[in-house]
């Protein structure tokens, strides 16, 4: 029961931001479900985790939503796996997703980030 | 094994499994390549990997539709168990079958008679049936031409009004005169009811009343006597020897307006002319009415519409308006008129048994199901664990009781349309053109559906929803088997039993009730000879003898049998005890004026001399009729204790006069009571009248044999036959055959009743008998336990008794408080026995109490001989 509710916190939690970037990870080319959690690691140097009880729902709901299409190929290490590559809708959508991004990071950062004389006026 | 269409569920759910085995492929190649060994680099992966089934089930649930993939994967999980518990699915399936068949044979019989009265007629919910005067079963017909007429005429409330009478008459003009049942009818008759001719027309509002000989063949008739000729419009056939022009054919399934009757034919209210008295008198009350009610009026409304109607009518016409005149109207699922005023009476008392038969049915299946739940509460408890909710948990337990209730239900569906059948059974050979029986139509297919659900919901989802409370954790830390599922579980598997028993008792004691009322029954004396009696009906009257001519034939039918070796006493009559057929009349003591409303109804017949003497009813004062009591006499009458005592009260009835039907008539004798419909009717009084001097409309022939009455039958067929060759003779049957029919509604009650209380039996006893033998099972560590520390057998006997002797003692006393409620409502059903009566009651609880015990008792016995060194062992 727990361990249930614990997953479903962490999907509500990242499910604006995860799946803008997973799109935004394969902006820079196709990937599969490992690879995707490897390039994120890498990318935020080692802060963010992506749980695969999130990733594998959200690439889920992303190819059917139709933001990411998926195809069986090898990977350089001669392994067969299912890469998602993101489609012309789903650009739109990391950059609809991207912009909002910013107008949240800039109204939290106006909040939080307020200059001692504006506030003592 | 693929039971449902999986629309590619099964190749998706593949590339899942692909897609997460390469991702921790590609997990254990990198850290083997950072350097770590195959072994640890695997585990280290599938534990950064975490729950990989849960991660499937999260991500399945992303791709939409899901829920029919989940229904059928929970529908295969279900089927799954039940395939392994074979013994559960057939027993459950099979009692549910039984049970919910039990509600659909009677529901299909209420189906057939109430629901349906009139087959083939139009909204039968806004018809009414009038009723003049006094509320009786089988009451005669109490409306005369003239006064229906005005009604019809003058009312507000009513889209149509029909009336009709019906008859037997015979089909004459071919090789042998058939007998059929006619109705004259008002020209309104099909059109009210709403049936549309399949060939010719109907009857026209300007023929009703007009002697015009025109007929409308029913459906059966024009199939079995005129082979459906598709010419038979216009042509002229035969009736009582009077030719007569068919003008229509009914359609199929149309068997007339008289619920449980089946018309042949239908001709207008005088076809032939001869009736023109009864067409212009306000005194000959021969119509039955039914009348359908405008959109919006309710009966209530109608009734007092009518009755403003039939007083204005009776102060015109006081002196053909004697006694009661007050109209009542009934729905025609409980019309008076036909067999539904009986039938209501029987029917829906049974469906509730069946009902309670139900019930009783899902509490033992839910007890087997929830001793299944309590054996697998490991594996839930284990399902829990891994992730799966509460709602996860109870769909394919619930869908196990759905998927039992669905075939029982198929099963039951199957057999009903067989035992829908079997209500025509019941009946007797009789002098009515009954045609009752169920009907296996939408609506039955629908009750049916209606129980399984009901079915479904009590053994499926009632266990399912108390299994998985069970908390998971106990459950797997509980290593002892002594737990038996948790005390709630166990409570409730003792409700189960405790209801099941309580539900039994009151089925006992009814069909209990009843087969005694049976037995009383058969066993009372209705006051007249049954046994050596032989009855034959003549048919004067439909073959179109004028009554001069039928006079001279009866004189000689009643020389010719009277003088038959074997024959003690012949004599006539046109009514036979005890058939469901009774006339009324009113009659008053002569220089009596009636108050406005004041009825005295009396029944009447007509019988010939020495009748009396071939029934051995004694004629307590005065002679019975003679010959010489003819039409040229003055008028006689015999009357039996009953009436003697309402209208001469501690007088002599000897000489007084009485006026039946407009004319008076001198007592010459008393006969003592005798019964006249059913042994345990309330005495109604009777006043005989001479056949020779008033001859009625039947005639039978009834003879005293000196042996065995079925043997005279083709001497006395022949003899009358020797008379005139062309005359019908039918229901030729002993007087003991006729009379069955009077109990015929005491035998269907007693016969479903005593079945089903079988069933409840059964039920109750098998279902303590599994609870107890699973308790058991489950303590045996604890009664090794127990042994090893010293008790003895007998202590572990007493033990294992002990719990099956207070769920009886409970469930007797909670199902007795229940009968004794249940009870008062067959009481009016009951004759020669109380509805308390206490032997009855004693004698079903011990027989109750024993046979649960006794279920007891085989476990604890088992129980008592184990080897206790094995018994510890056992978990």
């Amino acid at each position: 029961m727990n361990e249930k509710d614990q997953y479903k916190n962490r999907i509500e939690l990242l499910q604006g931001t995860l799946d803008m970037l997973i799109l935004q990870t394969l902006q820079w080319g196709p990937q599969h479900g490992y690879g995707i959690v490897q390039a994120l690691r890498l990318r935020s140097g080692d802060v963010l985790q992506v749980e695969t009880g999130s990733l594998y729902p959200a690439l889920h709901r992303l190819e059917r939503q139709r933001w990411v299409q998926s195809e069986w190929k090898q990977s350089e290490s001669k392994q067969k796996a299912r890469f998602y590559r993101i489609t012309a809708k789903g650009k739109k959508q990391l950059a609809s997703d991207l912009n909002r991004w910013q107008q949240i990071v800039e109204a939290i950062g106006s909040i939080m980030y307020v200059k001692p004389e504006e506030s003592a006026s | 094994m693929k039971w449902f269409p999986s629309f590619g569920f099964q190749r998706r759910n593949r590339e899942l499994k692909e897609e997460i085995d390469a991702h921790l492929q590609m997990a254990i190649a990198d850290r083997v390549a950072r350097g770590e060994t195959e072994e640890t680099a695997r585990q280290a992966a599938t534990r950064e990997f975490g729950n990989i089934a849960l991660v499937q089930d999260v991500t399945r649930q992303m791709w939409g539709g899901g829920w029919f993939e989940q229904l059928g994967r929970d529908l295969r999980y279900a089927l799954r168990q039940l395939r392994k518990n074979p013994g559960f699915a057939i027993t459950a399936t099979a009692m549910l079958a039984v049970a919910i068949c039990a509600n659909s044979t009677v529901f299909s019989w209420i189906d057939g008679t109430m629901l349906r009265p009139i087959p083939g007629a139009r909204d039968t919910g806004d018809l009414v049936s009038l009723q003049r005067g006094e509320r009786n079963f089988s009451p005669t017909p109490p409306f005369s031409y003239l006064d229906y007429r005005d009604l019809r005429e003058q009312n507000h409330t009513f889209a149509g009004i029909l009336a009709y009478h019906n008859d037997w008459i015979a089909l004459t003009g071919g090789a042998q005169p058939e007998r059929v049942y006619i109705a004259n009818v008002s020209a309104n008759y099909f059109d009210v009811l709403g049936i549309k001719p399949v060939l010719g027309r109907f009857f026209l509002p300007e023929e009703e009343s007009r002697a015009i000989p025109n007929v409308v063949l029913g459906y059966s008739l024009w199939k079995t006597r005129y082979a459906k000729d598709p010419a038979i419009v216009g042509k002229s056939i035969e009736v009582a020897r009077h030719p007569v022009t068919v003008i229509g054919v009914a359609p199929e399934g149309f068997v007339g307006a008289a619920p449980g009757l089946r018309d042949d034919l239908w001709a207008t209210l005088d076809p032939l002319g001869t009736d023109v008295w009864r067409m212009t008198h306000r005194d000959s009350d021969w119509l039955i009415v039914i009348g359908r009610l405008r959109p919006g009026v309710s009966r209530g409304q109608a009734a007092q519409d009518l009755d403003t109607q039939m007083h204005h009518i009776a102060v015109a016409y006081p002196d053909q308006h004697l006694g009661d005149n007050r109209i009542t109207l009934d729905p025609m699922w409980r019309s008076p008129f036909g067999a539904n005023g009986y039938i209501a009476a029987t029917l829906p008392i049974l469906l509730a048994f069946a009902a309670v038969v139900l019930l009783l049915t899902c509490a033992n299946v839910a007890t087997l199901t929830l001793v299944r739940f309590v054996s697998r509460r490991r594996e839930l408890a284990i399902r829990q664990s891994l992730g799966a909710n509460r709602m996860q948990l109870v769909r394919p337990m619930v869908l196990e009781g759905v998927v039992l209730s669905i075939v029982a239900g198929a099963v039951a569906l199957v057999l009903t349309s067989w035992t829908s059948k079997t209500f025509a059974w019941f009946f007797p050979a009789n002098a009515i053109p009954l045609i009752l029986n169920g009907s296996m139509d939408r609506n039955v297919v629908i009750g049916i559906a209606v129980f399984s659900l009901l079915a479904a919901m009590l053994c499926g989802a009632l266990p399912a929803w108390r299994s998985s409370h069970a908390p998971a954790i106990e459950v797997l830390k509980a290593e002892s088997a002594s737990i038996s599922g948790g005390s709630r579980n166990r409570k409730l598997l003792s409700g189960l039993v405790v209801a099941q028993i309580a539900l039994s008792l009151p089925l006992l004691l009814c069909s209990g009730l009843f087969l005694r009322t049976l037995r009383n029954l058969a066993a009372a004396n209705p006051g007249f000879e049954q046994d050596q009696v032989l009855t034959a009906s003549v048919g004067l009257n439909i073959a179109g003898y004028s009554n001069d001519e039928a006079q001279v034939i009866r004189h000689k039918i009643l020389d010719r049998v009277s003088a038959l070796p074997g024959v003690e006493v012949a004599s006539l009559t046109d009514w036979i005890p005890m058939t469901l057929i009774q006339k009324r009349n009113d009659a008053y003591p002569e220089g009596h004026v009636p108050h406005p409303h004041e009825s005295l109804l009396v029944q009447n017949a007509e019988v010939g001399p020495r009748y009396f003497e071939s029934l051995h009813i004694p004629i307590l004062e005065g002679r019975e009729f003679t010959l010489g009591d003819d039409e040229k006499a003055p008028g006689v009458i015999i009357v039996d204790q009953t009436a003697a005592g309402r209208y001469w009260r501690g007088q002599d009835p000897l000489g007084k006069r009485l006026r039946v039907g407009g004319s008076l008539f001198t007592v010459v004798g008393v006969a003592r009571n005798s019964s006249h419909t059913f042994v345990n009717e309330s005495p109604e009084p009777m006043v005989y009248m001479s056949f020779f001097q008033h001859p009625g409309y039947e005639t039978m022939v009834q003879v005293k044999s000196e042996g065995n009455p079925v043997d005279l039958e083709p001497a006395v067929e022949q003899a009358i036959h020797e008379v005139n060759s062309r005359l019908p003779v039918f229901d030729v049957r002993s007087m003991r055959e006729s009379t069955q029919m009077a109990s015929s509604f005491a035998v269907i009650q007693s016969a479903l009743a005593g079945m089903f209380a079988l069933i409840g039996l059964v039920l109750a006893v098998t279902g303590i008998y599994g609870l107890v033998t699973y308790r058991t099972q489950m303590r045996t560590h604890e009664i090794g336990v127990r042994m090893a520390l010293g008790a003895s057998r007998v202590d572990v006997l007493r033990l294992v008794l002990l719990q099956g002797f207070w769920l009886t003692g409970i469930g007797l006393a909670l199902g007795l408080a229940f009968a004794l409620g249940l009870t008062r409502f067959i009481a009016h059903l009951l004759y020669g026995i109380g509805a308390d009566d206490p032997l009855t009651m004693a004698s079903v609880v011990m027989l109750l109490g024993a046979m649960s015990l006794l279920a007891c008792y085989f476990p604890a016995h088992r129980a008592m001989l184990r080897n206790p060194v094995t018994a510890i062992r056992e978990l």
